[in-house]
């Protein structure tokens, strides 16, 4: 896959076959103190600093097989290159599914998508990304090929090297192999969907559902423009200043069935009248899960703070820019703004002066998903937030001393 | 590589001052009589008196603790409640044993947004009691529960019964506060999810003491299920019963629980509690489903037929709440009965893939008559996780050689099926000589990369956990490691 100059300036490609390839690729890059960037599907590699230094990619795209699915044990181990919708067809010939999702699945990476720590809506029922890695084999910035885990779902045999790989953006350690534990296909799924007027209305909402005994499998909260012309939702009537509320279920047909009764039975009590109800999971769901993917906004951040922070935070946004589309996994507290307009005082000034203030009062931070090249960010706006970051840096330092692993373009 | 030079007399003299000055005398103590209670954990192979015992009242007395024991030089370990079964409590080098227990606090509970801040020192089983009638539960229950600390549950990576659905230690904290080796202090996480950079909590947990301090601990709140379904499915043979939970989890049914007992500990816990298990079946399995009301009967059904499947040659239902909290006491208990079967006991602690787990238990019964050792087995087996209890006479020195030969040839036939050594107890000293067998030498070298960097000179919990911390000169020394190895 030939990868854009201004995403990465990339002097070759390379495209190892076995971790003994990478390992070896390594090796000259140190002998030559030239950066490496490794590359999955190449869709969010615009994620992340700019990178500054020339330097050599390092594509994982032969490394693509499936090394051991012992279906039975529900766990499955895949090497690093793997698609996503190529692992999900292979788990669902047995009834099986890793619950992450991932826009553009048919060409982001097992790799990318653990170096990039990506979520997706069915995090609030099925859990993150992270509590599905057991086992991972990575290669490090001195060419020490090394595993953490196994292939058992249970275990803490030495230093938990999936946690700490996975949102580490390829700088630790070039990801060669990973073992997942798995889950069953639900039986069915459906969703409900209502618009709110204000934020206190949506707050309110959002609390009770907390209080339910309903049990959803996703919480999203949805506004501005996108929303407005997804026909999915038009029977919402989704008013510009108001909010959408979809709550995903999933379980065996009983299971289904009764949340949605009592859902529907508790929004009445709570004075939605109309609420849309759909079976399966078809759009808008593919559209939510797409929406922090798209490259047409000219600025798209993603601000983690505590789930009650997610109406302020929003707002403040919707001040800002009031034509901007909101898309919030509400209940886990993962906000994704695509502005509409580029900010008149830059980008700093919307960061620091405003987006970073506004989640750090709810105890989060936010991070720029994209913005157009020129808009250059410092490793503090980009970045926003508190972090140890000599703690980090002393971490980097130990698994690449020479820092050559995606240089410059993650915290440190 | 560190090697831990025993701190001279005067040295621990002054030290010790300085710690009284620093904390207070009443926090401090150094008595012989008094340290001979923290010479072991639930490890109980290996002892080694601390030189001093300092209990800590807040995160600034466990920095200047730690800043003395780096001034005069001193090695220094965290201890919870000590209910360790992997010696990671174990003083090596004597040296400061800092004790949390005092840091008991639960600072914020937080509900809407489903968390809760808790100082490392809350016995896991307060912080149930605190969330009672909230409708909210923290998840991980380990077996010990009752004493155990949330600081020690972190540092282990706890499991437990209900872990098996819903994830254990690690899936459930949100943040730490640490004091690091050289007295500093970070916040790692916090009450949102996805922490800014590296995931150092992740790091963190399950690192037996051995990269930091824990101080204070975000951990997540989970709703409590709507409905529970508890059942025990009787079998004639260990075969039968393995076979039924691979079964179970095979049909793609994530039950809450999955626990088994063998006929060995049935007969222990129904003498200690009379609970009314039958004493000739040759295993039970104790299966909890939970979640919504509309769906619970239909697994519960569909585990009865797996069960009857695999010949069990009974099913009863737990007929309501009282009845189900007695299973598991006698569950959560069963390590206590055992004390009615032998003066001394090993709890081994191994993983297999789940399928493995009758060809697994044939090894064990096996292993167990050729070292003829009585071995009974209760465990987490929905998650593949097996405890065989090893019995024997600690004041017969063959005895415990006999037991440690027998654990390691368990252990080793785990690796073989491509399992692991330690579920949740962790390596501790115990499994040390283990990691070579489970890691190579790069993994280890990587594992030792992270440890430097939080932790360079090796003076946070010396020589555990990885055989590259430290020199093993102790190793050879020691009669029961000898055999280990
Ligand atoms: C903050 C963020 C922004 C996102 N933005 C978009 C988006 O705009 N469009 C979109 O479709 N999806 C986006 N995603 C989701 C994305 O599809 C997946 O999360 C995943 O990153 C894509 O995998 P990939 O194989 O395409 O990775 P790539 O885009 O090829 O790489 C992503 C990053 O991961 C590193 N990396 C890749 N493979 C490995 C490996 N094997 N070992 C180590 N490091 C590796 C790369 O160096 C790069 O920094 C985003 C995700 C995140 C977390
Ligand atoms: C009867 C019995 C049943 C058990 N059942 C289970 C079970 O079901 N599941 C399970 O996982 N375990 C079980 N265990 C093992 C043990 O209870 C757990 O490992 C528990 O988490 C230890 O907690 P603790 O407070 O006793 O820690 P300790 O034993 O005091 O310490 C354990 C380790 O953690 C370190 N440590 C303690 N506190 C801190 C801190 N604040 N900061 C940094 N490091 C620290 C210590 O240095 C040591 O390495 C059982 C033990 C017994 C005796």
């Amino acid at each position: 896959m030939p990868v854009s100059s201004d995403i990465l300036p990339l002097q070759k490609t390379s495209d190892p076959a076995t971790a003994a390839e990478v390992v070896d690729l390594v090796q000259q890059a140190r002998a030559a103190t030239t950066p490496l960037y490794p590359i999955g599907g190449g869709t969010s590699l615009h994620f992340g600093l700019r990178a500054k230094t020339p330097g050599w990619g390092v594509t994982l795209s032969k490394l693509n097989r499936v090394v051991d699915f012992p279906a039975r044990d529900m766990t499955i181990t895949v090497e690093a290159g793997i698609t996503l919708a190529e692992l999900a067809q292979t788990l669902a010939a047995e009834g099986q599914r890793l619950p992450v999702d991932v826009p553009a699945a048919d060409k982001a990476t097992v790799g990318g998508v653990i170096a990039t720590n990506w979520n997706g809506p069915r995090r609030y029922g099925q859990g993150s990304l992270r509590d599905f890695v057991i086992g991972i084999e990575a290669v490090d910035g001195t060419g020490l090929l090394f595993h953490g885990g196994g292939r058992v779902v249970k275990n803490v045999a030495g230093y938990d090297f999936c946690k700490l790989l996975t949102g580490s953006l390829g700088t630790l350690g070039i990801i060669t192999q990973v073992t997942f534990k798995v889950r069953p296909i639900p039986e069915r799924s459906a969703w409900l969907a209502c618009s709110l007027s204000s934020p206190k209305q949506a707050e309110a909402m959002l609390a009770a559902l907390q209080q339910s005994a309903v049990v959803p499998a996703a919480v999203e909260l949805l506004a501005g423009p996108v929303w407005q012309s997804q026909s999915a939702l038009d029977e919402l009537k989704l008013d510009p200043r108001g909010y959408a509320l979809l709550v995903l279920l999933e379980g065996t047909a009983a299971e289904v069935l009764w949340m949605k009764d009592h859902l529907r039975r508790e929004w009445r009590d709570a004075g939605v009248v109309n609420p849309l109800m759909e079976d399966g999971c078809a759009a808008p769901w593919l559209q939510i899960i797409e929406f922090s993917a798209d490259l047409d906004s000219p600025i798209t951040v993603q601000a983690s703070v505590k789930p009650s922070g997610v109406l302020p935070f929003i707002e403040v946004c919707r001040q800002r820019d009031p034509n901007c589309s909101v898309l919030a996994h509400a209940g886990n507290g993962t906000v994704f703004v695509r502005f509409a307009t580029f900010p008149d005082k830059g980008l700093g000034q919307l960061l620091l002066g405003d987006l970073q203030p506004a989640a750090s009062a709810q105890q989060g931070h936010v991070v720029i998903l994209n913005a157009p090249p020129g808009a250059e960010a410092t490793n503090q706006s980009y970045w926003g937030g508190e972090a140890p970051l000599a703690l980090m840096t002393a971490v980097k330092r130990r698994f690449d001393p020479l820092n050559l692993l995606n240089r410059g373009r993650f915290v440190y | 590589m560190t090697t831990i030079v025993p701190p001279t007399t005067q040295t621990l003299t002054r030290l010790a001052d300085e710690l009284r000055r620093a904390i207070g005398s009443e926090n401090v103590l150094t008595a012989r009589s008094d340290l001979l209670v923290y010479e072991c954990d639930g490890f109980v192979i290996e002892k080694n008196s601390p030189d001093v015992v300092v209990f800590p009242r807040s995160t600034a007395d466990v920095v200047k603790v730690v800043q003395c024991c780096n001034r005069a030089d001193v090695p220094f370990v965290p201890r919870g409640a000590g209910t360790s079964l992997a010696g990671g409590c174990l003083p090596i080098g004597g040296g400061v044993m800092i004790v949390l227990t005092r840091l008991k606090n639960i600072l914020e509970i937080n509900y809407r947004d489903r968390y809760a801040v808790v100082e490392p020192g809350v016995v896991n089983v307060h912080l149930t009691n605190a969330l009672k009638g909230s409708g909210y539960h923290y998840a991980p229950d380990p077996s010990s529960q009752g004493a155990c600390t949330i600081g020690g549950n972190v540092a282990t990576n706890s499991g437990g019964p209900h872990t098996l659905k819903y994830g254990v230690t690690v899936n459930h904290v949100l943040g730490i506060e640490a004091v690091l080796a050289d007295g500093s202090v970070v916040q790692l996480g916090g009450p949102a999810e996805d922490p800014l950079g590296l995931d150092l909590v992740g790091a963190m947990v399950g690192s037996e003491g051995t990269l930091g301090i824990v101080t204070k601990v975000w951990v997540k709140l989970t709703r409590n299920p709507q409905g529970w379904r508890t059942m025990l499915a009787i079998f004639e043979s260990c075969d039968d019963a393995t076979q039924a939970i691979s079964e179970i989890i095979g049909a793609g049914i994530v039950p809450a629980a999955l626990e088994m007992m063998d006929q060995g500990i049935l007969v222990a816990i129904e003498a200690a509690f009379g609970f009314g298990f039958p004493l000739d079946a040759q295993a039970i399995l104790l299966i909890e489903v939970d979640g919504l009301e509309a769906g619970l009967d239909q697994q519960r059904d569909q585990i009865v037929e797996l069960c009857k499947r695999s010949n069990a040659r009974e099913v009863r239902l737990a007929k309501d709440e009282k009845e189900r909290l007695k299973l598991w006491k006698c569950r959560k208990q069963a390590f206590g009965a055992i004390g009615r079967l032998s003066p001394s006991y090993c709890t081994q602690d191994g993983v297999v893939p789940r399928t493995q787990l009758p060809n697994i238990l044939r090894k064990i019964i096996e292993i167990g008559t050729r070292y003829d050792l009585k071995i009974v087995n209760v465990f987490h087996a929905g998650d593949g996780n097996i405890h065989p209890i090893l019995l024997f006479d600690e004041r017969q020195p063959e005895q415990v050689e006999r037991v440690l030969l027998a654990s390691n040839e368990i252990l080793e036939a785990c690796l073989a099926s491509g399992g692991s050594v330690t579920g949740e107890h962790g390596i501790g000293v115990e499994k040390i000589h283990f990691m070579q067998k489970m890691f190579t030498p790069d993994d280890l070298q990587a594992m030792d990369n992270l440890r430097q960097a939080f932790n360079p000179l090796g003076k946070l919990s010396p020589q555990k956990m990885l055989p590259t911390a430290g020199g093993c000169g102790m190793e050879q020394k020691h009669p029961g490691r000898r055999a280990a190895l």
